[in-house]
């Protein structure tokens, strides 16, 4: 990877951290005052889609960047179907929502940039796995 | 050359309007107003100060070093300046930023007073009412379905609530002249914002929260309440009044509108 | 192909003409407003053509003057002061100052530049939708903006148009941000160290950290803002509200939330403005003085001190809002700190001219013109920057005589500056210096003619953001304020023509400029 590259995406990663630390502090806030919270329920095979990216991120450092394309589309494909399932009028889910379709456009972005340069967009795509498992957590653990 | 008479000549001329009487501030008609007004002169002088200092030095810099030919000569850095004038701006800054804080804490940072008179206050688009708790001291329940605005019920005071049965509602502000006043501040669809000159004071309504707002008036008079919040079309119509009267007046008017008080 | 170049200084002269598009057009609409708020009854056959539903046989509605007012402050913030200064003259000449060949992602560049074009076509289709543009403002404050049609004309699929706008132009930025920064990085010419970089590749690299960081919550906060309008969610709408007689089924929202949000990005976003012209005119006073910038790494520090402190100040746009009086202690103190480091770049201005051999070239009248506004702008931020006082000046006239001195002219000036400056490198000619001369003199009477009055309308008390002053009894003591404001931005609008003519008929008859005609010493210069 040459150093451009690498320092892109690890600004890319800096932009994308912080779009997602406004949705939490926002979340955050949200809870606390709107007395309204009521915490999503994830069932426990949107739980198992938290190995998607790191199984990806593993196939990319073996070399075999088409497994990780699939692993992750896998993973978008997952994700708008959890998107289907969640109700806009109830304000956990509604930031659940955000977050996995913010998260879902960094991973088809992700898979997209894997197909197109390979490994050397492997940097961008370790950490969309890793976004997506503080995401889950987020929901599971937190909220 | 040209520049730095210019430079001076518009400095003189902003310095020059703050002699006309005409535009300025209107009467002051409370001790948080004079105090406001009080810190506000300090302000003022502070940046003139440093208004006329930076503007003068910025045009005598450029007509005692326009070009004649001469050869440079000036210095391009000394820490010992840069230590000097940063702390020097520190202080003053910083200094101002604490002396204004006394006036801040008089409006938002003290308790209520026990003998406050308490009118809560109620925006929507485009217009102002108030309710007073009348003879018990106690505002009703509220109930957004009962708002009925044609009916003379804009809060929606509920019914069935005994403690609404004599509460008080007007168009116009009126409080008695001395005597601490605690608004609470609500809107009942976007931000709006409550604003007296001469009192000094604003704030934002906002919808979803009832925000306190204190002052004792000491003069006798009418004053003007403008809308201070964008909210729409009708913003710049959003008109209401403050009438500060005398305990008489004050107590004679409140008799006569709690017998007019149709319960709703 | 021209127009998809990918050639970093097409893409700048790009950003340029969109930029200057765009402040003629911001311009033109503060006319019309002005010309409202002094004759709010006369009916105008041109508003009737323009606006037909806003403006029927001739009246201007209240609804359109907000719609103005709103697009003038949008295009101004964003298409202008955010587009100018960084993309524009940062595209060109960063690279040329480091001794780069390009931006390091030379379609990135390209991408974000059609971008920045998609956004502002988004923003004009406002105009033309049934119920026109929004009038929520700049800022755009839900809940008026987050109800739909119901809060007023515009306020459907004009806000809506708004608010998609506004996201595409975050989505360029961050591209653009991303791009300037792995520049200065990677592609500095060997040997070059951050300390030996000019100070505006300065104004440019810390500019574009600052958009990283704010552009990347502006974003979410508008998705948000978006959902409430159009999916039913509740992030900033609160439970119990009834507009317009209707209740509305919402719970537990914040107002203040978006308020937080936005200002987080809204303060920063005015530094985005200011520093790519702090560099400009930290240049130009230099060359034209004959002498180093004085304390050049105090300067660069500084704008690392302004792009830090700029993001914990924010809400000292809150003052009034509702939020804890206690953070507002706090968030005074920080305001006042941030403000020491502009007033060290003020010193080190006037101690650069200092002792030196001044040239009065076009470019060097208007960082002279520059630092004089900064001054007057900067210094009734000593005012508002204290919640104690802001309690009376909030949303008054005196606010916009603030910003618009420090925010938009001064960094209308440093373009200006720019733009004489680097001419003859851009179009190997020069602006002609006469012209630029008399278009500055002229101009910098204008600015303090219109701005310096509205402080004194701010000290009557007179709220921003009204169409007329009709209503009100207090009001009618500024009706002559307001005419004479009036009457001098008529004429420092017609006095920019002076500058239009200059700039295109220079391009082909311009004098024709030799290779470093300012006896600079930076790379864009000297390198060839
Ligand atoms: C020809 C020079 C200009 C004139 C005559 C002018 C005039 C105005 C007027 C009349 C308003 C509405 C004030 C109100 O009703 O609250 C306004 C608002 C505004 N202007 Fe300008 N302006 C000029 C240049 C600029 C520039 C260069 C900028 C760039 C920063 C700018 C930024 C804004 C903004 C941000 C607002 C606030 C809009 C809002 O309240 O949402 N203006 N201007
Ligand atoms: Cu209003
Ligand atoms: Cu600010």
């Amino acid at each position: 990877m040459t150093n451009v590259a690498r320092t892109g995406q690890t600004l890319l990663v800096v932009a994308s951290s912080m779009l997602f630390a406004a949705v939490t502090s926002a979340m955050v806030v949200r809870r606390g005052i709107g007395g309204d919270w009521v915490a999503p329920e994830l069932p426990v095979c949107v739980w198992a889609t938290a190995v998607l990216g790191p199984l990806a991120s593993w196939l990319v450092l073996r070399g075999w960047v088409r497994g990780a394309v699939i692993a992750g589309g896998l993973l978008v494909v997952l994700q708008v179907l959890v998107l289907a399932e969640l109700r806009m009028a109830v304000i956990g889910e509604a930031f659940l929502s955000v977050l996995v379709g913010a998260h879902a456009l960094h991973a088809a972005a992700g898979v997209a940039a894997l197909a197109r340069w390979g490994e050397r967009a492997g940097l961008f795509w370790h950490f969309v796995g890793a976004l997506w498992i503080y995401v889950l957590f987020l929901f599971g653990v937190w909220a | 050359m040209a520049i730095a008479i210019l430079i001076a000549a518009l400095a003189g001329a902003t310095l020059a309007l703050f002699f006309q009487p005409r535009w300025w501030f209107p009467e002051a008609i409370s001790a948080h107003a004079r105090a406001y007004d009080a810190h506000f002169l300090v302000t003022l002088c502070v940046i003139g100060c440093i208004f006329v200092f930076a503007q003068g030095l910025l045009a005598w810099v450029i007509f005692r070093y326009r070009d004649r030919g001469q050869a440079v000569t000036g210095s391009d850095g000394s820490s010992a300046l840069e230590i000097a004038w940063t702390s020097a701006t520190a202080v003053i800054f910083l200094g101002l930023a604490l002396a204004g804080q006394g006036i801040w804490a008089g409006v938002h940072l003290e308790g209520s007073d026990p003998r406050a008179l308490h009118v809560e206050v109620l925006a929507k688009q485009f217009a102002w009412s108030y309710r007073y708790a009348g003879a018990d001291g106690a505002f009703g329940r509220v109930d957004v379905k009962q708002i009925d605005d044609a009916g003379g019920n804009s809060f929606g005071i509920d019914a069935k609530d005994p403690k609404g049965k004599d509460d008080l509602t007007a168009a116009v502000l009126r409080v008695p002249v001395g005597r601490p006043v605690e608004l609470h501040l609500k809107s009942r669809d976007v931000i709006h914002n409550f604003f007296v000159r001469e009192l000094r004071l604003k704030q934002d309504v906002v919808p979803g929260m009832t925000i306190p707002l204190r002052f004792t008036a000491t003069k006798t008079g009418t004053y003007e309440v403008p809308c201070s919040e964008l909210c729409g079309l009708g913003h710049h119509q959003m008109r209401s009044s403050l009438v500060v009267m005398t305990e008489e007046d004050y107590a004679a008017w409140l008799a006569e509108a709690q017998q007019k008080v149709v319960l709703p | 192909m021209t127009l998809f170049s990918t050639d970093h200084k097409v893409i700048g002269k790009q950003y340029i003409g969109l930029a200057l598009f765009s402040v003629f057009l911001g311009m033109l609409l503060s006319l019309v407003m002005r010309f409202h708020l002094v004759h709010p009854d006369t009916k105008v056959r041109l508003f009737q053509m323009l606006w037909p539903e806003g403006a029927p046989g001739g009246q201007m509605t209240p609804e359109l003057y907000l719609s103005l007012m709103t697009m003038h402050g949008t295009i101004m913030v964003f298409f202008v002061l955010t587009t100018a200064p960084q993309s524009g003259f940062g595209n060109y000449f960063l690279p040329l100052q480091i001794g780069a060949h390009d931006m390091a992602f030379p379609v990135l560049n390209m991408l974000s530049f059609w971008t920045t074009v998609l956004s502002l076509v988004t923003l004009l289709l406002a105009f033309v939708v049934e119920g026109g543009a929004p009038l929520s403002g700049w800022t755009a404050y839900p809940p008026l903006s987050g109800l739909g049609k119901i809060t007023g004309p515009g306020q459907g699929l004009g806000q809506d148009l708004w608010i998609l706008s506004i996201a595409i132009f975050c989505v360029a930025s961050l591209m653009g941000a991303i791009n300037i920064i792995v520049t200065v990085i990677e592609l500095r010419a060997p040997g070059m160290g951050y300390f030996d970089m000019p100070l505006t590749c300065w104004g440019w690299f810390v500019t574009a950290l600052i958009s990283l960081f704010a552009f990347a919550v502006l974003l979410p906060g508008g998705v948000l803002l978006l959902l409430d309008r159009v999916a039913g969610t509740s992030f900033f709408i609160p439970g119990g509200l009834i507009v317009n007689d209707q209740v509305q089924g919402r719970s537990g929202g914040s107002p203040l939330l978006f308020q937080h949000l936005f200002w987080f990005f809204g303060h920063p976003e005015v530094y985005i403005a200011i520093l790519p012209g702090m560099g400009v005119i930290s240049t130009v006073l230099s060359v034209f003085s004959g002498k180093k910038v004085f304390g050049y790494k105090a300067m660069a520090v500084a704008m690392l001190a302004i792009g830090g402190l700029g993001f914990v100040v924010w809400g000292h746009h809150m003052f009034i809002s509702g939020m804890s009086p206690y953070s507002s202690v706090a968030f005074s103190v920080l305001t006042m700190a941030v403000g020491v480091p502009s007033a060290v770049k003020t010193f080190n201005w006037l101690a650069t001219l200092w002792g030196g051999r001044l040239r009065f070239t076009a470019a060097m009248h208007y960082a002279l013109g520059f630092v004089s506004l900064f001054i007057t702008g900067g210094i009734t931020g000593l005012v508002l920057g204290q919640p104690g006082l802001d309690i009376y000046f909030h949303d008054t006239y005196f606010v916009v005589a603030h910003f618009h001195l420090i925010m938009g002219v001064a960094a209308v000036f440093a373009i200006f500056s720019a733009l004489h400056y680097w001419f003859p490198k851009m179009y190997g000619r020069f602006l002609n210096e006469r012209l630029g001369k008399i278009h500055f003199f002229l101009t910098f009477v204008g600015v303090y003619a219109v701005f310096v009055p509205l402080h004194f309308a701010g000290f009557v008390g007179n709220p921003r953001r009204y169409p007329d002053f009709k209503e009100y009894e207090f009001l009618k003591s500024v009706t002559g304020l307001h005419m004479g404001v009036t009457h001098a931005a008529y004429f420092l609008a017609a006095v920019q023509l002076i500058f239009l003519f200059n700039y295109f008929w220079s391009q082909r008859r311009g004098a024709v400029a030799p290779g470093n005609p300012w006896g600079a010493t930076t790379r864009e210069w000297t390198d060839d």
